[in-house]
């Protein structure tokens, strides 16, 4: 009879040792810095592209790039590279400084018709996804570019 | 041996289990607190560095600002020089500020500068976070912005 009264005490110590493990020695910290580095990086990411002047393209920015690219395209820049083909290059160019210096995936979208992007960079997320969408007035209609940082 | 006998040896096998599974909970709450406590260090450290990171974002010293109307997210290039100089003389001001980090501001595109703002290093840190931030590079004698990263190395004992 004891020793039923002595197992159930091993059963029950055994027990809730096994629920503070679970519940507060195996507690991962909270990522606190993970959520401001990652809304930072995809705000701030698609403001500073934007407002860029670009070297070769009579320094305007990437902004009036796009703007053309969705319309006339009748910009050529000194390389030869047309609005489009500059803003992807140049797009192309420090997302590889970046984003794959930083093993960060992500995938950049320059669209009117979203079935139909204009520029599309890098791959679309599989799962979480951080997203900034800037819209740009164009004559006709808008159009927008997107940002997603995956994880 | 007499029953009575007996029964004081119970006791103290009984009394002898009981304070050795005294002790084993002892050691296991102090474990658990112990852990809770590097959580919870991590945690802070992590808001920190956070603290850390905004407050270089929104440095007066480097923040762009046309007719006293500051631009987010953009580093004045004439201001980021003297700022440099400035921020040396008074390591122990902005000690405080930034604590144990280094701050450096490499433009990505169209050149490829290089600035390190602050630096201020220890050898035995428990932790270190390393946070970049897109920022635009704004150089007021041509009106245009370039584009660079900011990154914030802080580290914690």
């Amino acid at each position: 009879m004891e020793i039923l009264g002595l197992a159930i005490v091993v059963v029950l110590i055994l027990v809730a040792t096994i629920f503070v493990v679970r519940f507060l020695v195996l507690k991962a910290p909270t990522e606190y810095r993970k959520g401001f580095v990652s809304s930072e990086i995809a705000s701030n990411m698609l403001n500073t592209l934007l407002k860029t002047a670009a070297k070769d393209c009579s320094q305007l920015t990437i902004t009036e790039l796009l703007q053309d690219c969705a319309q006339a395209k009748s910009i050529t820049c000194d390389n030869g590279q047309d609005s489009c083909k500059f803003v992807e290059s140049t797009a192309n160019h420090i997302f590889d400084q970046t984003f794959d210096k930083w093993n960060m995936k992500y995938e950049f979208l320059a669209y009117t018709d979203v079935n139909a992007p204009l520029i599309k960079l890098g791959k679309p997320c599989k799962a979480d996804k951080r997203s900034k969408i800037f819209p740009i007035p164009i004559s006709a209609a808008t159009m927008y570019t997107k940002l997603d940082i995956c994880g | 041996m007499k029953r009575a006998q007996i029964q004081i040896g119970e006791t103290i096998a009984v009394l002898f289990v009981f304070f050795i599974l005294i002790v084993i909970g002892f050691i296991f709450y102090v474990k658990v607190i112990k852990s809770n406590i590097e959580l919870e260090t991590e945690e802070l450290s992590q808001l920190r560095s956070v603290g850390i990171s905004q407050k270089i974002m929104f440095l007066p010293e480097v923040q762009c600002s046309e007719d006293n109307i500051v631009i987010d997210n953009c580093i004045d290039i004439l201001k980021l020089n003297s700022a440099q100089s400035i921020m040396k003389e008074n390591e122990i001001y902005y000690y405080d500020l930034l604590e144990f980090s280094d701050v450096s501001i490499s433009e990505i595109y169209p050149d490829g500068a290089k600035w390190n703002l602050y630096s201020r290093k220890i050898e035995n840190f428990r932790s270190k976070f390393v946070t970049n931030v897109p920022i635009s590079l704004y150089d007021p004698a041509t009106r245009k912005h370039g584009f660079g990263i900011l990154t914030i190395e802080t580290l914690f004992k």
